[in-house]
């Protein structure tokens, strides 16, 4: 398992950036009193039959991190895996402690034909957390139909915020781009009744979503 | 309190003539086909699979919440939580309201938040009416089913034999759903299968000019 605590300084001078790797590393790209910019790395071929990715990022009070990749990830064929195998999983689990914020503009995940993905990305925000978090699905490489992915998205503050299942065969589009925004400024998407708002565009291709457009007129 | 058989209150509460404003609703269609869609026993099936879903597992929560004396506020909120287009909660808070309207008039009903939803309000009903769980969840899913076919017969030229074979053809997916929601009590069980799409031309359906349905 990945893991990855940061900790804001009190004294304001570095803040405590923990990690351990597993299939992701961690790499500490900056770091001050309260903030640190992180990047996560494959350590090997990603994502494969059987594979099982698991992610615990936790940001304590007062603390802002920003994640960032430097590629997005494909799934690959799993039909010639055994059927026990023939699926991989991607559980990502995420706490923002109060007044701490968590930014992840995560890259395109690829579901190439073959693929059987599921996918669980659970939030627990304290009081003030805030959340910017991009989860771009996208079915199949250039050309290909693209497989199934099963996805879960569930984002609690004091109550749910957002909870939703996106299965590939219920979408109707190549492509689901989504992006929550939580405690910072947004402008336009759709407004969540818990507070907090959620961009969502469903094009044919990546670079035809219209989620960076719709966003950066926050 | 009435003494009527169940199979009558549900009859009643199923009926199109009941006057909560049914015929406004789509259930999606009117953008649905102005987006291109043609295949609609297909879209009865996504719906049944997502939104109509999520909408029967919050009614049959919201039920055994009222049965059990317990708050229907976390339910409420699970269904929020599970419905992220403002567009599609402002319809269920509108048809939940002419409900509440009708059903106070007729039953004593548990104490409701305004707004509540519509599922949360059929959740009130059912209680008060003593519907069971697979009934109350047979509700909703075959008020979706005939809400999407008798629009259909409005925006499109067919034949009504042919819509009514849809919802015949329906009716199984109905059943097998409510077996599935009928057992849920608690609202982290409600299902939370989302369908972007449907979502996306609720949004844009809400702010159209040219309509004949309201949703």
């Amino acid at each position: 398992m990945t893991t990855l605590s940061l900790r804001a300084d009190p004294v304001g001078r570095r803040a405590t950036v923990r990690t351990s790797a597993g299939v992701l590393r961690p790499y500490t790209l900056s770091c001050d009193g309260a903030s640190a910019r992180i990047c996560l790395v494959p350590t090997g071929a990603l994502l494969l039959a059987g594979d099982h990715v698991q992610l615990r990022v936790d940001v304590g009070p007062g603390a802002h991190l920003e994640l960032v990749e430097t590629a997005g990830t494909v799934a690959y064929d799993m039909r010639n895996a055994s059927p026990a195998q023939a699926c991989a999983r991607w559980d990502v689990e995420i706490r923002v402690a109060e007044g701490g914020s968590l930014r992840w503009e995560a890259l395109p995940f690829i579901v190439a034909t073959g693929a059987d993905v599921r996918r669980r990305t659970t939030v627990q925000l304290g009081a003030g957390a805030a959340l910017w978090l991009r989860e771009t699905l996208v079915l199949g490489r250039s050309g290909e139909a693209g497989g199934r992915v099963r996805s879960r998205l569930d984002v609690r503050r004091e109550v749910p915020v957002l909870v939703e299942d996106t299965d590939s065969v219920d979408v109707g589009s190549r492509v689901v781009d989504s992006l929550l925004v939580i405690g910072f400024e947004a402008v336009g998407g759709m407004r969540l009744a818990a507070g907090g708002t959620l961009f969502r565009s469903l094009p044919d291709q990546t670079h035809l979503s219209s989620v960076d457009r719709d966003a950066s007129s926050s | 309190m009435t003494t009527a058989s169940s199979d009558l209150l549900l009859m009643l509460l199923s009926d199109a003539r009941l006057p909560v404003a049914g015929h406004t609703q789509s259930a999606g269609l009117e953008p649905a086909l102005r987006e291109g869609l043609t295949d609609v026993p297909a879209y009865l099936r996504l719906r049944l699979r997502t939104v109509t879903r999520v909408e029967a597992g919050t009614a049959v929560v919201a039920m055994h919440h009222v049965r059990a004396g317990r708050p229907l506020g976390p339910v409420e909120a699970a269904w929020a939580a599970r419905t992220p287009s403002p567009a599609m909660r402002t319809t269920s808070h509108q048809l939940a309201r002419g409900l509440l309207r009708l059903a106070g008039a007729l039953w004593p009903l548990a104490d409701l938040a305004a707004p509540s939803s519509r599922p949360v309000v059929l959740g009130a009903v059912g209680a008060a009416v003593g519907l069971s769980p697979p009934s109350l969840a047979r509700l909703v899913g075959y008020d979706d089913v005939q809400t999407v076919s008798a629009a259909a017969l409005k925006l499109t030229p067919l034949n009504p034999a042919q819509t009514t074979r849809w919802v015949l053809d329906a009716l199984p997916q109905i059943d097998l759903l409510a077996a599935e929601v009928a057992v849920l009590t608690a609202p982290d069980e409600i299902p939370a299968s989302s369908a972007p799409q449907i979502e996306q031309w609720a949004e844009r359906h809400a702010v159209a000019t040219r309509r004949l349905f309201s949703a």
